[in-house]
């Protein structure tokens, strides 16, 4: 199975669209977000500045890209093409390709969350302890495998022209209601009700809890293993229909 | 054949009683069949026939609803992980953006037994472009890695579906020639095509599918003497009288338009010998062979009128 998370690797490293979009794209919207904000300007209720906040939100953001983009319209294709197929015919333990797929996705995931760090470190004197830095990077690292979970997912569910538009739905929908691209206390109230239970701003509401230096709130630890039982039942359902579909 | 060598050890592939069904269909209808140890065999039959059905249940790819598949004596994905079988699907996509040697570099590390990745791609005649993306080559030439992907270790039966699909004469043959090299090693090879003329140059026995059933089974000459072998066409003078010539030995078809006959027989030789023992004088006399691709219409039509 390393020799195909290996290939998965080079590939991926290889395809500068995707690496684009998953390791500069965050780092250049965080810049236009956060850019011209007065770096001493706090948001709403949360004692974070707008660049600390907004890093963590683009931060969380490039993840969900680079293992979501990655997972989905490449199962779906390949699922297509006959590959999965293919590797069904070798010693390849069955659930090594989304393994593999998974792995893949989040060796990039970890250059575009530490590309915003450096970027914000550097452009908007963000400053945060030694252990912040490192356990915001292990908790943005870690909870991408929900989103992963839900790459396969859609990667199983849809295939063919329908992919990328379910794939981009979903992408900008948790994206945008989850308050990773503004805060959601922008939002009015009944949207910000909806947003409080996505598994986007949970994920990003812990990396602001060590931010803030406290623990994270249960209800978001809650929120992010329900979905992520969610899409990984969903996937693994998904994954043994379409074998036995052949 | 060696068919009591057969008899004696565990088939390489046993199917007993197999059927699958898509809704309406039955694309496998009571299949049973077995393969032994070092046998090149086609399996023949027009489209919708049910090769790749019967294929991929051999492979594990799909379930049969009901029958059993045995392979080396075990079930399908216990012989691919044991590196017994090596396989080249019709519809067998590749992993794209990555180059030929990376992705049989992959074939090779999956295999239990494999060989070094110079030689597979050597012997599948792709060393020249191995560092060509998977995404930019030709049919034929992707035909060629996938043959390479079946053949990274050494497995003791290659299955290929429609493998020469997308290549050219020239590209055809160089593969057969590939392939001999693999059944020349002891290897048992199953194939299916339905370019007739391979299964009559390559294999030592011919599987005919026709509908998800065996309609026969035997070597190439054996289905072409089955359908009536050869053709003899003749001229007579006068009008033609029917009956003796109807009863002439090991014929199997007649056919009188004017004063034109043309037979086809078994036994060309005994035919044409009793036609001169009939007293007739037939002018312009051929006789000429049949090829599998007749052999196989005729099988084909004869099946279809026992049926209809």
């Amino acid at each position: 199975m390393n020799s195909l998370i290996k290939l998965e690797l080079t590939r991926a490293l290889r395809n500068r669209k995707f690496l684009f979009f998953s390791v500069i794209y965050p780092s250049a919207l965080f810049l236009l977000i956060a850019g011209n904000a007065d770096s001493s300007a706090e948001v709403d209720g949360t004692g974070l500045t707008l660049p600390t906040y907004m890093m963590v939100s683009m931060a969380s953001f490039g993840a969900l890209t680079a293992v979501l983009m990655g997972n989905s319209e490449r199962i779906a294709k390949e699922r297509e093409s006959g590959w999965v197929r293919q590797l069904r015919l070798t010693t390849l333990p069955g659930r090594g390709y989304v393994l593999a797929k998974t792995a893949g996705a989040a060796v990039v995931s970890l250059p575009s969350i530490v590309i915003v760090f450096v970027v914000a470190a550097l452009v908007k004197d963000v400053r945060l302890d030694a252990w912040q830095w490192l356990a915001l990077t292990g908790a943005i690292w870690a909870g991408s495998l929900v989103f992963a979970a839900l790459g396969v997912a859609l990667g199983y569910l849809a295939s063919g022209d329908a992919v990328r538009p379910i794939t981009m739905l979903t992408y900008f929908g948790l994206s945008i209601l989850g308050g990773l691209w503004m805060p959601t206390t922008t939002f009015p109230q009944w949207l910000q009700d909806i947003a409080e239970w996505l598994p986007t701003h949970a994920y990003a509401a812990i990396g602001r809890a060590i931010e803030q230096c406290r623990a994270p709130q249960t209800q978001d630890i809650a929120i992010l293993a329900v979905f992520f039982v969610l899409f990984a039942g969903g996937a693994a359902w998904l994954y043994r229909k379409d074998t036995l579909k052949a | 054949m060696t068919t009591t060598a057969a008899t004696t050890t565990t088939p390489v592939v046993g199917f007993d009683q197999v059927s699958k069904v898509y809704g309406d269909v039955r694309a496998v209808d009571g299949l049973s069949l077995s393969l032994h140890p070092g046998e090149t065999v086609a399996l023949l039959g027009p489209n919708g026939a049910g090769k790749s059905t019967t294929l991929d249940l051999l492979l594990g790819l799909r379930q049969p609803d009901s029958g059993q598949v045995r392979v080396f004596g075990t079930g399908p994905r216990e012989a691919i992980v044991a590196g017994r079988v090596g396989a080249m699907l019709q519809s067998g996509g590749l992993m794209d953006e990555v180059t030929v040697a990376e992705l049989v570099r992959l074939a090779c590390a999956l295999h239990p037994k494999s060989y070094p990745v110079g030689e597979v791609l050597s012997r599948a005649g792709i060393s020249q472009i191995a560092d060509r993306k998977v995404d930019k080559l030709s049919g034929g030439q992707a035909q060629r890695v996938r043959f390479a992907l079946a053949t990274a270790g050494d497995s003791d039966l290659i299955v290929l579906d429609e493998p020469t699909t997308g290549m050219d004469v020239t590209a055809r043959q160089a593969f057969w020639a590939t392939m001999r090299e693999q059944a020349d090693q002891g290897r048992t090879v199953l194939f299916a095509t339905h370019y007739l003329e391979e299964a009559d140059a390559i294999a030592d026995r011919v599987l005919v599918l026709h509908r998800g059933r065996l309609l026969a089974d035997g070597t190439a000459a054996e289905i072409k003497a089955k359908a009536g072998a050869r053709r003899v066409s003749f001229d007579l003078e006068g009008t033609v009288d029917e009956a003796p010539l109807r009863a002439l030995p090991f014929l199997t078809s007649l056919d009188v338009s004017g004063h034109t006959v043309r037979i086809q027989s078994s036994d060309a030789d005994a035919t044409v010998h009793a036609l001169y023992g009939l007293g007739v004088y037939p002018r312009n006399l051929e006789v000429s062979g049949l090829g599998l691709e007749q052999a196989f219409v005729a099988i084909t039509q004869a099946e279809e009128a026992k049926q209809s």
